[in-house]
């Protein structure tokens, strides 16, 4: 099977600016999606050649068009797979690590994405922060837990102490050594919680996608 | 339906299409359980037994998707063509999803058209 010149170069076009676009997508996956559609291409062309009648030789440009042409733009096919792709790994783990780099990615292809990103990191923050005050405790007795400061305005001020550094002065310890169970249910529940809550935006998401992509 | 502003939708219109879409995993799931299959294959099966007509440019971001999910495993083979071709299987897993969906599926439309006859008359 032969092809002229002109015909590889608009393969090749293609397929260059499908790559530009699949960001954050691992280079090996990237070489097999960019192989896979180049094999779909040249059988596709060659088909609607058979397809008229003739014989199968030369991929005409004609036929190399419109295999191309039935693919989309290589800006909405790269959405697709990154979509896809990103979803699905997210969908598969449970890991709050995993969760959060594929909404670091979802954040670069929507708003949507952005404000899911930046409420799943203060759920995870928080949760952290309620465990590591409760690992903290045992080791440091006196001062580690949830405080609470008058401050000047005659408000208080609530703040979760890791007890390092010397008893705070004014302050009140207010749940003593309750935190260490509070801090790891709450701290857990936190983490499962916010977990749950961005998969059912991923999963919303991906419906959602049907409107734009039927 | 793609490039379309989904505003320019009618609302009947917009249902089919989630309906379809929603039917497309189940049904490249389907195109391979005799065996494996490479991408135009799929597509090819797709439109031959089915009514699902399948933009190319959803299938293969799909296919991966599935492959990602651990439901189709995939390998190069070389062809006669002059290029390799990507060839995807059911995985164990991928065998199990489908009988579940397949199941899903019976259950849901025989329900579905005992609901339907009176209006299927009506059509005729």
């Amino acid at each position: 099977m032969t092809m002229t010149g002109d015909s590889q170069q608009k393969i090749d076009a293609y397929l260059g600016r499908l790559r530009g676009r699949l960001r954050g997508i691992r280079d090996d996956e990237v070489r097999e999606i960019v192989e896979e559609l180049r094999s779909h291409i040249m059988d596709k062309a060659a088909a609607s050649k058979e397809a008229a009648g003739e014989a199968n030789g030369e991929i005409t440009a004609a036929g190399v068009d419109a295999a191309l042409a039935a693919l989309g733009t290589p800006e909405e096919l790269a959405s697709q797979y990154m979509t896809e792709n990103l979803l699905a790994r997210a969908e598969v783990s449970r890991s709050p690590v995993q969760i959060l780099r594929s909404l670091f990615r979802w954040a670069s292809l929507s708003v949507a994405g952005f404000f899911v990103l930046l409420g799943s990191i203060l759920g995870y923050f928080l949760g952290a922060v309620f465990i590591l005050v409760a690992v903290l405790k045992p080791f440091h007795p006196h001062t580690a837990g949830l405080w609470v400061f008058p401050n000047g305005a005659g408000d208080s001020e609530i703040s979760f102490r890791m007890g390092f550094g010397s008893i705070p002065v004014g302050g009140r310890d207010v749940l003593g050594w309750w935190i260490v169970p509070i801090g790891w249910m709450a701290g857990g529940g936190l983490v499962m919680l916010t977990t749950h809550i961005a998969l059912w935006f991923v999963r919303r998401y991906r419906r959602s996608l049907v409107r734009s992509w039927g | 339906m793609k490039g379309r502003d989904p505003r320019e939708q009618e609302p009947g219109d917009k249902w089919e299409v989630q309906l379809r879409k929603g039917c497309l995993e189940l049904a490249i799931l389907a195109a391979l359980w005799d065996g494996k299959r490479y991408g135009l294959e799929i597509l090819r099966r797709l439109e031959s037994d089915s009514d699902l007509i399948v933009s190319e440019g959803t299938v293969y971001p799909l296919l991966s998707r599935l492959k990602a999910l651990g439901l189709v495993r995939s390998e190069w083979v070389a062809s006669d063509a002059g290029h390799p071709r990507k060839y995807y299987a059911l995985t164990p897993a991928g065998k199990r999803r489908a009988l579940e969906m397949a199941a899903i599926w019976a259950q849901f439309s025989s329900s579905m058209s005992k609901l339907l006859a009176p209006l299927a008359k009506e059509n005729r």
